[in-house]
């Protein structure tokens, strides 16, 4: 039967359903440190020694120089807006089905020490959103905090 | 010594959003018999198969354990590949490192993916960066591109307009080929008027779910030479690996494409390549990236590519034959896209791309993949060295 034929045969096609739940536990190995800060209100970033790039989440090589990077870097609280989007509907992690914070636009943050990291905006008209704006960080109580990105609520504009 | 190597088959499946009448093996098979016969050989003339999928999108692990029996291949020498959106990307690059070595007279290279069987699995591939950290946002090639062409639109002076004329000219080429799987007579005002999902990126800016496969045959210039009098020469090839090194927090704009075509138009002694590469079939997940793709790959300066739509200047006849295929907003079974877009760069160097042929001769063509957050994998392929 040539491809062609093989496209166009009539028939009662069968497909058979294969839901399946995995639980992964990933070791987070070199970013458990970082991981470990977060539970503390705190922001860790690995700084290469060649380059003195800071980096979240970090890395124990930096990937352009090949050095290991044990400086940490506590990254304060604060930073600049670099970059904001709005999703418009809402989304699910489609590996865990968990329902993620959509409704709050996604916001890059530089912050005073350097780093360059992903966030939520406490903000939510992206239009009142203008780069450069001063950024702090809002954490959740310390009983929710488990080392994950949204130990911090969202970011919020200070005044200057 | 590595071998000069050429392309002797190539085949792909036409595209189409659901396959519930074949299973994933039936759907490559396709492709591959087309190939096969393209070539005018057989399985028994093949000695080593490279085959891959973004296995998340399939749901089949190790699928190269069953396909390749399936395919009447067992016995043969084979490898499986994997890159989520660039698998078909790292497929060619492994069967042309493959050919090169001289140690196999025809390698059969294939990839797939039947996304109907999971629906928005592929959402996910944004998250491959780092698991732990990128995958607790929100985030998705939709969003990826939403952020990369915000600051494109915001460095550029490019309107959604602009991107609305980009699709457009996607779906005009679409429209003009056989295989692609959306071909829909769009307008302006229909794109402008479609489904926002995340500023400014709208439903039909973002590549389909499709079902498809592609194949081809690559051999040593000896073997080639006796199985074809028109030898399709793969020139170079690279494979780029950026994979989060930047993040998009860092630069939202990050991408490999340019560095990997410096690499390859330096080896190749490329300084124009405008007007020294004749088509263009280069990955763009989202309509907006062709924009800033046709700057990267040097057609144009940065941030002005927007205006050549403006006046009309990229298309199948036009002045840059740019995705004459319609390109991936038409067409996207995710793993197997790269060979797609290699397929089709090598039928348009062949003149053989029918009603969307680039006119003229074509002595080069460009073809990419793109995965991830900016991994690039570039293959150029020429008439005559």
């Amino acid at each position: 039967m040539t491809a062609e034929q093989k496209e166009e045969k009539k028939e009662e096609f069968i497909q058979f359903r294969y839901p399946r739940q995995v639980t992964y536990h990933h070791a987070l190995g070199y970013q458990s440190k970082f991981a470990n800060g977060l539970k503390q209100c705190k922001i860790l970033a690995t700084k290469c020694p060649v380059c003195g790039r800071c980096t979240i989440p970090p890395r124990i090589v930096c990937p352009f120089h090949h050095v290991k990077q044990t400086e940490w870097v506590d990254q304060g609280q604060r930073g600049r807006l670099i970059s904001a989007f709005k999703i418009n509907f809402p989304m699910f992690n489609s590996r865990t089905g968990e329902l993620q914070n959509w409704e709050n636009p996604i916001i890059a943050v530089e912050l005073e020490g350097g780093a360059r990291m992903d966030g939520w905006c406490a903000e939510t008209d992206p239009e009142k959103l203008k780069t450069g704006m001063l950024m702090e960080a809002v954490w959740r109580p310390e009983e929710e905090r488990r080392g994950r990105a949204d130990d911090i609520l969202y970011w919020k504009p200070v005044e200057e | 010594m590595a071998e000069r190597i050429a392309i002797v088959g190539v085949g792909q499946t036409h595209h189409k959003s659901k396959r519930a009448d074949v299973t994933t093996a039936e759907l490559i098979a396709e492709a591959v018999e087309r190939c096969l016969e393209d070539a005018g050989m057989q399985m028994k003339d093949i000695d080593h198969l490279v085959g891959g999928s973004f296995e998340v999108a399939d749901g089949y692990h190790c699928p190269d354990k069953w396909i390749i029996p399936e395919l009447g291949a067992v016995g043969k020498s084979g490898l499986e590949m994997q890159n989520v959106g660039t698998t078909g990307g790292v497929v060619a690059v492994a069967g042309f490192n493959l050919a090169a070595t001289g140690l196999f007279d025809a390698v059969l290279c294939f990839a797939w993916q039947k996304m109907d069987e999971a629906a928005g699995a592929f959402g996910r591939g944004g998250g491959g960066a780092n698991e732990y950290w990128t995958g607790q946002f929100p985030m998705s090639p939709i969003t990826n591109f939403a952020r990369r062409t915000y600051a494109y639109m915001d460095r550029s002076g490019c309107t959604e307009e602009h991107i609305a004329m980009v699709r457009v000219k996607q779906d005009q080429c679409a429209m003009k080929n056989p295989y692609a799987q959306l071909r829909l007579g769009l307008t302006v005002e229909k794109v402008m008027q479609d489904v926002l999902l995340a500023w400014p990126i709208r439903r039909l800016h973002m590549c389909p779910t499709t079902a498809g496969a592609a194949a081809f045959i690559v051999c040593p210039e000896a073997k080639a030479k006796k199985v074809t009098n028109k030898p399709l020469w793969v020139e170079d090839w690279f494979t780029c690996h950026q994979g989060g090194a930047l993040t998009m927090a860092e630069d939202p704009t990050a991408s490999t494409l340019r560095y990997a075509c410096d690499v390859v138009y330096k080896r190749c002694g490329i300084t124009n390549p405008k007007k020294e590469i004749q088509a263009w079939e280069v990955y763009e997940p989202a309509s907006p990236a062709e924009l800033r793709w046709i700057e990267e790959v040097g057609i144009c300066e940065d941030y002005t590519a927007w205006k050549l739509f403006e006046q009309g200047k990229v298309g199948i006849d036009k002045e840059i034959p740019f995705n004459p295929s319609g390109g991936v907003t038409a067409t996207n079974p995710i793993g197997a896209t790269p060979v797609v877009r290699l397929v089709e760069a090598a039928l348009q160097v062949r003149g053989d791309a029918g009603e969307h042929q680039v006119p003229g001769t074509i002595n080069r063509a460009l073809a990419t993949g793109y995965g991830g957050q900016g991994e690039n994998v570039i293959m150029l392929l020429r008439k005559s060295l």
